[in-house]
């Protein structure tokens, strides 16, 4: 059933991706749960998701080839899928985050500017 | 691009993707709740915060699927699965729904592979749509120097080509036949732009005097007297005792003419000769192809005004010249027929479409609980319809398959019982443009029938629903009313469709009252061909016709004999203009006029034809004694007004250079259909064949008429015989018995009749079949409250009245507005009918009587079964 829930992620789909990617690059491969958690960390509780709203982005990011899931152990010795990024995964985030870079200062400036 | 594949995959590798996502949850929730664990949370509860901090399950379920493949697909895959389930568990519903839905799908199919193929699709000559015919009133034969003078004088025409009917004798061969074919001029084959087979076509000059002994032959002739032989062309044929060769033949599906000479199998050229200055003697048929980017009604203008200067310089010759698409020619007759009947169909598929509607509302009215749980499950309201509708799909899809079934073989009925009179009949078959207009139907049927369930079916009231244990009416009264007015418009395009076959059939009785002003029983007929016989004098023709009457009539078993040039029904028209002794000289073109038929002694005694004065044709008539002539009551009317005819005298060829030849009337005889069962007879003249020079010398076939003590049809070896006995070498052909060619002659109306009927008759079981699956299940649902009634003392009789009252107010409502309907509609089918008005009053009451009867008869029977209700029962029920 629809929520307020699917309004936020509406919001994040377009940098969901690139947050995974992101993550995955500098901490290395990790499960959805070592993900999510950490989404919440950077995001100081702002971003208040259900867990189970990242598998999408774990899908489609799958499918385009840009991260690899693998099944493995945890620490606490859980099986669960490790995800990693591929190299085609890193020329992607690459990409995005010029773009973003520069959406992101197109929009600062504009903000700065207009007022 | 990549990722295409992947979700394109997925459909179908779902169990594993499902098995996959699965294992991948449970070990996420697993990796939380050792979090919450290790932060000091007893077990239970730190399952319970996993769940929290998780989100709901299924839902992330959902978008991982979603985001996995083609939801949509995959979704439709499992609403198709689950709709088969469905449909699987109620088999009665299905198999009534698909049988309606079968006979919707199918009567249509099949009347559409009818109409696709006699009307939509174009003739097969090349351009055919630029093809028209040139004729006196659209339908009328022209002379030959009119035909010189359009083709000369017109600017909208590409080509102007002639055909003159033509049916020679093949003789000199084993058995001598009578054919059918046609003179062409020599341009009208390339006009078409068709090909022969094997062999040419006529050369440019083979349409002259002398050089014109070709011929072309058709496939089935060269099949039938060749065998099919290539060396067949460069031979010579012997037709009417003339050498002609065989230049060529025609493919297979080749025919022409599409309409009038349509039996054409062979084509020889047409060669004018001195007829070029012939203004009378009208026996062209003109054919023109349009320049590009002339329309019809332009040529039509052209023509006006080249006929209107001939008009002037040769009055009375170039009178009502009209252009007709060619089209419009070969299928104008069955066009009303034909849509009126795809119209009645169509009725019928939409009376279906609310049968299965209504029979799908009140089970959706049962899937209450269903629906309710599916959307707290969370399927959306869109989700909920796409899930009716799929199901609506496979059921509409398992009505047009077997409707297929049912088209197929119906549409091979159709070509079966066909009358000859449709033309390109042997076109009709289910191709795929009859296979697309089933999907298109298929669909359309699918929303139509199924939109109103599945709007009906998605639900708001979410905890109503599921309380109320599925017996729940939230919404009913709604859903009630939609049903009643599925029922109502049931039984208004019910009755619509019976006032069409009641009217119908009606006419067909007025058609069958019809005194065809001769008696057709026991009496057989034949065609003599003469011409290339070894009798070809007049004087010897006079005698070997007098001997064969005289033979044929001492036949055992004949009562009497007699002949004439075209049977009533059976031929042509042929109008000749006359001159009346003592009148002014009429002008050019406006002179009295009568079909012309040339009767031998005996004729008038054979058919039983009633003379109203004077005597008939005897065999005294001939060439020695004076002219003699019998006028039908119509001519008597129409010319002596007032006057006793008899004693009069006309003469035709009236030539202001020769002297007149005149006729003396000696008899007046009732008057008899001639040329259409329907048409009111035009004047007619009867003249003695042993005295009419012209006759003897030039006819090429006789029409023996035979009455017989017993059955005609097992005389007709017999006669055969006797006429063998004179010249072995005499074609014969048309042996038919009169009451045959009356048949023929009703055969459209009858055949038009038949499927009226049929169609009604589905119509009315189908509407009955809807007012009581409506009564049943609001009896069924009215369980308890009847049942209450029962048990307050309501009397089995008011139960009834109770029940059959409810029913017969929609069936009443649907009733009036089909009356409406039919006087909308009914006029609309004028056309077809005869001596009944399209409002007739007394086809309207008994429709009304009818099916209100059936609706009775219909709903009494779940009135009964309310009465039968236990009260005590029906209290503990639920």
């Amino acid at each position: 059933m629809p929520s307020e829930g699917a309004d936020r992620i509406a919001v994040l789909q377009g940098t969901l991706d690139l947050i995974v990617l992101r993550t995955l690059e500098t901490m290395g491969p990790q499960h959805a749960y070592a993900i999510a958690t950490r989404l919440q960390q950077i995001s100081e509780d702002l971003l208040h998701l259900n867990q189970g709203t990242l598998y999408p982005a774990l899908v489609r990011l799958e499918q385009q080839g840009r991260i690899k899931g693998t099944w493995g152990k945890t620490e606490s010795n859980r099986e669960a899928r490790f995800y990693a990024i591929t190299r085609a995964g890193e020329k992607a985030l690459a990409e995005e985050t010029l773009r973003w870079r520069r959406m992101s200062g197109l929009v600062e400036k504009l903000l700065s500017q207009g007022a | 691009m990549r990722r295409f594949f992947a979700r394109f995959a997925n459909l179908f590798r779902r169990r594993a993707a499902e098995r996959e996502l699965a294992r991948e949850i449970a070990s996420h929730l697993a990796l939380i709740e050792d979090d919450f664990a290790r932060r000091g949370m007893p077990p239970a509860e730190a399952k319970l915060a996993a769940r929290r901090a998780y989100g709901g399950v299924e839902q992330a379920k959902e978008l991982h699927r979603d985001a996995r493949s083609f939801a949509w697909i995959e979704q439709r895959f499992q609403d198709l699965r689950y709709g088969a389930r469905n449909l699987l568990r109620t088999p009665g519903f299905t198999a009534v729904a698909v049988v309606a839905l079968a006979l919707g799908i199918g009567a249509n199919t099949a009347i559409f592979g009818v109409v696709n193929a006699v009307l939509l699709r174009p003739l097969a000559y090349r351009d055919a749509d630029r093809l028209v015919t040139i004729l006196h009133d659209g339908a009328a034969p022209v002379a030959a120097a009119n035909y010189i003078d359009w083709r000369g004088q017109n600017r909208s025409f590409e080509a102007v080509a002639a055909a003159e009917y033509w049916s020679p004798n093949l003789t000199n061969s084993n058995p001598p036949e009578h054919l059918t074919g046609l003179r062409l001029s020599q341009n009208l084959f390339p006009m078409l732009g068709v090909e022969p087979m094997l062999g040419r076509w006529f050369a440019a000059g083979e349409d002259q005097v002398g050089s014109d002994r070709e011929v072309i032959l058709g496939y089935r002739l060269w099949q039938r007297r060749f065998g099919g032989d290539r060396g067949a062309v460069g031979r010579p044929v012997t037709l009417n005792g003339e050498s002609y060769t065989v230049v060529g033949v025609m493919p297979a599906e080749f025919k022409f003419a599409p309409f009038w000479a349509t039996r054409a199998e062979l084509w020889a050229p047409l060669a004018l000769g001195d007829r070029v200055n012939q203004r009378s003697g009208r026996s062209l048929r003109i054919f023109a192809r349009l320049k590009r980017g002339v329309s019809v009604a332009q040529a039509q203008a052209d023509m006006a005004a080249v006929s209107a200067r001939l008009e002037r310089q040769y009055p009375g010759t170039n009178r009502d010249v009209v252009v007709t698409p060619l089209k419009e020619n070969v299928v104008g007759k069955v066009k009303t027929p034909l849509l009126t009947l795809l119209g009645a169909v169509g009725f019928v598929l939409l009376i279906a479409c609310a049968n299965v509607a209504h029979m799908l509302l009140a089970r959706t009215s049962d899937r209450q609980k269903e629906i309710a749980l599916r959307t707290a499950l969370g399927a959306s309201r869109a989700r909920v319809i796409c899930q009716f509708l799929t199901e609506n799909l496979l059921l509409a899809a398992l009505g047009a398959a077997a409707g297929l079934v049912l088209a197929w073989w119906g549409t091979r009925a159709l070509v079966a019982l066909s009358p000859a009179y449709i033309p390109r009949v042997e076109m009709v078959g289910i191709d795929t443009r009859a296979l697309l207009f089933l999907l298109a139907i298929t669909v359309f049927t699918a929303v139509v029938f199924g939109l109103a369930p599945a709007m009906h079916a998605s639900v708001r009231n979410l905890s109503g629903a599921l309380k109320e244990g599925g017996r729940g009416d939230s919404g009913g009264a709604r859903r009630n009313r939609s049903r009643g007015i599925l029922v109502a418009s049931e039984f208004a395009l019910a009755f619509v469709l019976l006032i069409g076959a009641g009217l119908m059939v009606r006419s067909f009785f007025a058609l069958s009252a019809v005194d065809p002003g001769f008696n057709p029983h026991n009496v057989l007929s034949m065609v003599v061909s003469v011409s290339g016989s070894n009798e070809a004098p007049a004087p010897a023709r006079e005698i070997f016709y007098r001997q064969l009457l005289e033979k044929v009539r001492a036949l055992p078993g004949v009562v009497v004999a007699g002949g004439i040039n075209h049977l009533p029904l059976a031929g042509d028209l042929w109008g000749w203009p006359f001159v009346i002794e003592g009148r002014p000289r009429p002008r050019p073109g406006e002179e009295p006029g009568a079909v012309y038929r040339i009767a031998m002694p005996g004729y008038f005694e054979t058919m039983r034809l009633p003379l109203l004065r004077g005597r008939t044709i005897a065999p005294s008539d001939d060439a020695r004694a004076p002219g003699v002539v019998v006028i039908n009551e119509r001519a008597a009317h129409e010319y002596w007004p007032g006057e006793d005819p008899i004693g009069k005298r006309i003469a035709f060829h009236y030539d202001a250079r020769t002297p007149p030849t005149w006729l003396t009337i000696i008899g007046v005889a009732v008057d008899a259909r001639q040329y259409d069962w329907a048409y009111k007879p035009d004047p007619e003249v009867y003249l003695a064949a042993l005295q009419n020079h012209e006759f003897l010398e030039k006819a090429e076939y006789l029409t023996l008429v035979v009455r017989t003590a017993g059955n005609p049809g097992d005389m007709a070896p017999a006669v055969r015989r006797t006429v063998w006995s004179f010249d072995r070498n005499l074609p014969i052909s048309g042996v038919l018995t009169m009451d045959r060619v009356v048949a023929d002659a009703t055969a459209q109306p009858r055949f038009e009749t038949l499927l009226f009927g049929i169609f009604a008759g589905v119509a009315l079981l189908l509407a009955a079949v809807g007012i009581y699956g409506v009564m049943n299940y609001s009896v069924s649902r009215r369980t308890r409250e009847i049942g209450i009634r029962i048990s307050l003392g309501a009397s089995r009789a008011e139960v009834v009245r109770m029940v059959v009252r409810q029913g017969m107010l929609q069936v009443l409502a649907g009733m009036a507005a089909g009356v409406g309907g039919s006087l909308l509609l009914s006029h609309l089918m004028a056309g077809l009918l005869y001596g009944v008005r399209p409002t007739d009053p007394l086809t309207f009451a008994m429709v009304t009587v009818v099916l209100g009867l059936a609706a009775l008869a219909a709903t009494s029977v779940p009135a009964r079964k309310a009465t039968r209700i236990e009260p005590m029962v029906a209290l503990r029920s639920e």
